[in-house]
């Protein structure tokens, strides 16, 4: 996958969780849960869907390198890099 | 033999929440649900052509759909119903009356009760404001030893009767706890109660049950109706499955129970196991509040004599407020009257229902059931309700007549539908936060993991999935 590719997939799984979700003026360096209003509950939910969608397990301890778009990027690059 | 990542003892709320959660992420889930229809505690009936519901008077926990942090808007993003699909109905307002001492209104508008509490009790003004203040910056939600709300409420205001009219309806709609209970509950339900507020979904428990079950059935989820579990099976500190009351063994992963804390408890069979569940002595995990409902379906031309404005009256009589198991079978000295038909947006129907609750004495009403003279029961139910017809039309002003149809349910009645021990709703006085037990793949939720009411009852199916199974193989 593209990084494009990677922040479409995060962006399409952010909006399926909150469908109201303001994505249009997204900062990637900034938290999401910051600018949108997430909280920790709607966070598993990005885990539990790559993980249904791409069968990657991330564990507790990664999830702080989900924390920006662009970390996400980051981390699943790797990751997906066969998807 | 069956083998499930993950099984749910129970199709109550919690239950179907927990349920939807798992399989929402494409897991393998089986709830077994031991009554012929889902729902647990509020489940529905019918008589007269009518539905009839059996617990809710009202759900907590109202919110705006902007407020994305409140535990309403989590709830439903957790369990992906879209909140435009609902239609909710706000309470319009209710009270809490000590007739002769005080009364309080509150609605989903905070500043109603505290503009009440300035009228009515104009030297608490100040030390309320300091006690919503503190509650504010309270987390119930972490962990830590149980404190007596009694005493904290105390020490923030010094007015007995005002203490005794706020525990009213947060005793009377939670505590398992006689005459007390743990802060991190009284928050809980003071938020939910007064800080938040009532309302009702459009329709009636069964429609939120089947959009909870649709729901379910949508990502796989898989369910069997009168199908309880009649045993635990342990296998080295972990539970390998359990054996329903059809006699097949199923196996599992991971076991969420929402039957209870002691019920739970008597499905494990074998001693040592029942040991290793909980060490407590069974008076110590079952709670002895529970109470008797009634229902009375009221001709059109009634709804002239009854409040039109108020959703739920919370009323105590008695010099003192307590509450605990009373020594009569119920005690009409205190309760609360709900009348379904004023929440705001509400249909016109062509009967008017109006539903009461008081506390009852379990050991009563379970010796008159059992009496060889079934009578017994019958005509204890009879003279019961007629005391408390009298005492509600006293606080309402006008006796109820005209009734089409009337009912009530008993602890036993709960206890025969439920599994619920001693028809205790509000469950174990000793709640599970963490929701962990001593086998390292079982876990409570419901009512005795400490969340409360509807709302709560399903956060606590999902956190309990959340923290302690998703993802974590």
């Amino acid at each position: 996958m593209t990084i494009d590719e990677i922040k479409n997939v995060i962006l399409e799984i952010i909006q399926d969780i909150d469908d109201e979700a303001d994505l249009t003026n997204l900062d990637p360096s900034e938290a999401l849960r910051d600018q949108l209003d997430l909280d920790s509950m709607d966070f598993l939910d990005i885990v539990m869907e790559l993980r249904k969608r791409y069968q990657i397990q991330i564990p507790e301890a990664d999830y702080p390198q989900l924390a920006t778009l662009d970390s996400c990027v980051n981390y699943l690059m790797p990751r997906l890099e066969a998807a | 033999m069956r083998k499930y990542p993950l099984l749910i003892i129970g199709g109550g709320l919690s239950g179907l929440a927990a349920g939807i959660r798992f399989a929402r992420f494409g897991q393998k889930v089986l709830i077994l649900e031991k009554h012929s229809k889902i729902g647990g505690l509020n489940s529905y009936y019918h008589r007269q052509g009518k539905l009839l519901e059996t617990g809710l008077h009202a759900v907590t926990n109202f919110a705006r759909p902007e407020d994305k942090h409140a535990p309403l808007n989590r709830l439903l993003r957790q369990l992906k119903i879209p909140r435009r699909n609902l239609v909710l109905h706000e309470q319009i307002f209710s009270e809490i009356i000590f007739p002769g001492r005080a009364s309080l209104c509150f609605s989903n508008d905070f500043n109603l009760l505290l503009q009440q509490i300035k009228e009515a009790f104009p030297g608490s003004t100040l030390s309320f404001t300091d006690f919503v203040a503190a509650l504010d910056q309270y987390d119930p939600f972490v962990l830590k030893a149980n404190i007596s709300a009694r005493e904290y409420v105390s020490s923030f205001l010094q007015d007995e009767l005002l203490v005794e009219m706020l525990f009213c309806p947060i005793m009377f709609y939670g505590s398992s706890e006689e005459d007390d209970m743990d802060l991190s509950q009284f928050v809980i339900l003071f938020r939910s109660i007064f800080q938040e507020g009532f309302f009702r979904p459009q329709g009636t428990i069964k429609d939120l049950l089947e959009l909870l079950l649709n729901q379910y059935k949508s990502f796989d989820g898989e369910i069997e109706l009168s199908a309880g579990v009649d045993e635990i099976f342990t296998e080295n500190n972990r539970i390998s499955g359990v054996r329903t009351s059809a006699g097949e063994e199923i196996l599992c992963d991971n076991l969420i129970s929402t039957a209870g804390f002691p019920e739970t408890r008597k499905l494990f069979h074998s001693a040592d196991s029942a040991k290793t569940f909980s060490n407590s002595n069974a008076e110590k995990i079952s709670s002895r509040l529970s109470f008797v409902e009634s229902i009375y379906l009221l001709g059109q031309s009634e709804i002239k004599y009854l409040p039109k404005d108020r959703t739920i009256i919370f009323y105590n009589l008695a010099d003192k407020f307590t509450y605990h198991r009373p020594i009569d079978p119920i005690d009409p000295s205190s309760g609360v009257i709900c009348f379904p038909n004023n929440f705001q947006g509400t249909e016109k129907d062509d009967v008017v229902q109006l539903r009461v609750t008081h506390l009852a004495n379990y050991d009563a009403w379970r010796k008159a059931y059992d009496n060889k003279d079934k009578s017994m029961y019958r005509s204890m139910k009879k003279f019961w309700m007629e005391e408390s017809k009298k005492v509600v039309g006293e606080i309402i002003g006008n006796c109820i007549e005209n009734i089409v149809y009337e009912d009530s349910f008993t602890p036993v009645t709960i206890e025969r539908y439920t599994s619920k021990l001693q028809g205790a709703v509000y469950g174990s006085p000793d709640k599970i936060k963490d929701g962990r037990t001593n086998f390292e793949n079982l876990y409570i939720a419901g009512t005795d993991q400490g969340y409360l009411g509807i709302i709560g009852s399903m956060l606590s199916g999902v956190s309990m999935v959340n923290q302690h199974i998703l993802n974590k193989t």
